[in-house]
């Protein structure tokens, strides 16, 4: 999951990792403005690419600074909504890049320097640019190594700015158990680096163990609200379409994601990705109520969707719990097909007609989708 | 060594770690039914269990040295699985099938370094496991989705390739292998690991991938199609096409940045390399169907009804 800036920025200040000064505005009054400008005035939007997308505003002026403020908090930047802007002193100096990543093709670590910074540094190193990479273990000391063989192959200013920052983003990116930690741009200026962005992807799987990054995800449920739904419930619920239709109670990451493209090729607008977890509901239908209750919010639903593609879990169950889950459902209006297949499909569909006649039960996946686009118009 | 995954079959001792766990009893119980040989298992609890009557050790090496095991089953917690795959790479146990969900990656890593310093093959984390179908599986791939053929089924996601093999069987076609490598960043065994031993492979006639977005992985099995000049038919299907970027949907391999690991990238790279990509369910069933040279229902059938004919 990638952190917004001034989270990213947060963690670099905790590990010696020179950042400008800077403030969080929320909205509301203004805090007083670090230092003497200009500034810039920066979307905290967890995207990349946010300065093409007019997210990153230049201020010579503290009015500058108010006007573009008001103009991006609470607008939809690059699929997300401004919850928060970063407003730090500008930063000078020659830009450089540099980032630790994992290497899934090689179980390594990627450590990556170029000279040439900024917006077009990913298309550049494409280009056959001027982008510096070392593969190594992906180990502590191995990257401490790494950093010097990068640095032996640089100038002597970006060596020095290389050697300044590099160790400290290798702490971070063990300590913290980090998938990207990225500078860009990396100012180098009178042998004091400076940070100006920080792109820092930290690991889901890993927070359980890292409560500093816990803390984050738990300060802004506004910002990260996959993550932390995923932390407080235990399964994934990701909103999609605000104006979409139809609301998905499905299992499975690939499937469901598999699900909301079939649906979108035929026309419809599903509102959600979700993946259930059926097999960890141990008999209890609260994760359904909790998934009912946020669908039933959305002023756009007009079906539910149930897929269950059941190899283990036992669907005479989850039928059960299914039923009960809708006896709470604060949309009786609302038309529901389930789509039912696996291990104990048979008693499944004799419980659902018995209990809820009203229900259209498939086994055959297309003809659940054609009957839940028939009934998803608007 | 990856051929040690072709060479499983009903006489490969295997054993199951965390046996004892729900999970563990469970699933020991469904592959000894499907006609895996599970021989033992491992727990830090002693004593037996009643639905799979094999001895159960404190230790892998204490499991392997009285067994002979040659391939393990991890089913523990995601924070256990680095500890106790590596335990079973310590006792030289060839393969191991770490289905958790959820392993953090940095463990992972670990493991990986581990698992290619020795030589052992590594499958997941985040996968319901392999089978060679009608013969023997290890993991949780559901029986109504497995059915002997000859097509290699290559996924990332469980439940996706349930429906795909569903699928398939409705239509008489089944796999010759099935290899979850899973939905996680970092992993044992990735879909180019397998090109090669797939083109030596006479028991399959062509490759189903079935790959989303997110990550470079389908980008690197195109690439090793064209390396090894794979010749065999591949067909991919992916899924994803309408993820958001920087949103990882329940797969952190599915979380996409910037112009990596797009979809339109995947079906770039695959078509460049002479595979045919789909992103509709019906249309990838509907071309392996096509290309099938006959139906082979009574295998189908036999499947339908219990226990599978021994491969």
């Amino acid at each position: 999951m990638l952190l917004i800036e001034c989270d990213g920025k947060a963690l670099f200040e905790a590990s010696g990792i020179p950042v400008p000064e800077r403030v969080v505005v929320t909205g509301g009054a203004r805090p007083p403005l670090p230092g003497e400008g200009p500034w810039l005035v920066k979307a905290q939007v967890p995207a990349g690419g946010r300065g093409k997308a007019g997210g990153v505003v230049f201020c010579a002026t503290p009015q500058e600074v108010d006007r573009a403020l008001a103009h991006l908090i609470g607008r939809a930047l690059l699929g997300h909504v401004v919850q928060a802007c970063l407003v730090e002193q500008a930063a000078r100096g020659r830009e450089a890049y540099l980032s630790l990543m994992v290497d899934p093709a090689e179980g390594a670590a990627r450590l990556s320097f170029s000279d040439q910074g900024g917006v077009d540094v990913e298309a550049a190193a494409r280009d056959g640019g001027a982008l510096l990479t070392e593969v190594c273990a992906a180990e502590r000391e191995a990257v401490g190594d790494a950093i010097e063989r990068l640095a032996a192959r640089l100038g002597a200013q970006s060596a020095a700015g290389l050697r300044a920052v590099g160790p400290a983003l290798a702490d971070l990116f063990f300590s913290r158990e980090l998938l990207l930690a990225e500078i860009n741009p990396l100012f180098l200026e009178d042998g004091r680096p400076c940070a100006g962005d920080a792109k820092v992807v930290v690991d889901a799987n890993a927070i359980g163990r890292q409560p500093e990054i816990r803390r984050l995800v738990e300060a802004r449920p506004a910002v990260y609200p996959d993550m932390w739904r995923k932390l407080n419930e235990g399964f994934d619920f990701i909103d999609l379409d605000p104006d979409g239709t139809i609301g998905l109670v499905t299992t499975g990451a690939g499937l469901s994601m598999m699900l909301i493209d079939e649906l979108t090729a035929r026309g419809g607008r599903p509102l959600n990705f979700c993946d259930l977890r059926t097999g960890q509901m141990r008999g209890r239908p609260d994760r359904l109520i909790r998934v009912l209750d946020w669908l039933a919010a959305k002023p756009g639903l007009k079906v539910l969707f149930v897929n269950i593609f059941a190899g283990i879990t036992d669907l005479s169950e989850f039928a059960r719990l299914l039923t009960q889950a809708l006896t709470q459902f604060p949309r009786p209006d609302i038309p529901v097909v389930a789509r039912l297949v696996g291990s104990g499909e048979a008693a499944a569909r004799a419980h659902l007609a018995a209990v809820r006649p009203d229900l259209a039960a498939y086994t055959d996946l297309d003809q659940a989708l054609q009957h839940v686009i028939a009934v998803s118009r608007p | 060594m990856i051929s040690a995954l072709f060479a499983i079959d009903r006489n490969t001792p295997v054993i199951i770690q965390g046996i004892t766990g729900r999970m563990g009893r469970r699933h020991a119980a469904l592959m000894r039914a499907y006609g895996t040989n599970i021989v033992g298992g491992t727990s830090a609890r002693a004593g037996g269990i009643a639905e799979t009557p094999v001895p159960v050790f404190a230790t892998c090496g204490e499991a392997a040295a009285a067994t002979g095991a040659q391939a393990s089953v991890v089913m523990v917690p995601p924070e256990d699985v680095l500890a106790a795959a590596s335990e079973a790479i310590a006792a030289g146990i060839g393969v191991v099938v770490t289905v958790a969900e959820g392993v953090p990656v940095h463990d992972a890593l670990k493991l990986k370094a581990l698992a290619d310093a020795s030589g052992t093959v590594w499958i997941g984390p985040s996968t319901p496991g392999m089978a060679r179908p009608g013969i023997v599986k290890l993991g949780f791939l559901p029986d109504i989705s497995l059915n002997p053929g000859d097509w290699a089924l290559l996924t990332k996601s469980g439940t996706l390739s349930y429906e795909v093999g569903y699928r398939l069987a409705a239509r008489g076609l089944g796999q010759s292998i099935w290899i979850g490598v899973g939905g996680e960043v970092v992993k044992g065994v990735r879909f180019a690991d397998l090109v090669a031993p797939l083109a030596a492979d006479p028991a399959t006639r062509g490759i189903l991938l079935v790959g989303e977005v997110g990550g470079t992985e389908e980008e690197e099995f195109a690439a090793a199609l064209i390396r090894h000049r794979f010749t065999k038919p591949v067909l991919a299907l992916l899924a994803g096409r309408e993820s958001k970027q920087g949103v990882a949907m329940g797969h952190a391999g599915a979380l996409t940045f910037g112009e990596t690991g797009t979809l339109s990238s995947k079906r770039d790279r695959l078509e460049a390399a002479g595979a045919e990509v789909f992103f509709s369910l019906d249309a990838l069933a509907a071309r392996a169907a096509a290309l099938a040279p006959s139906s082979n229902q009574d295998q189908s059938e036999e499947r339908a009804h219990g226990r599978p004919a021994a491969g």
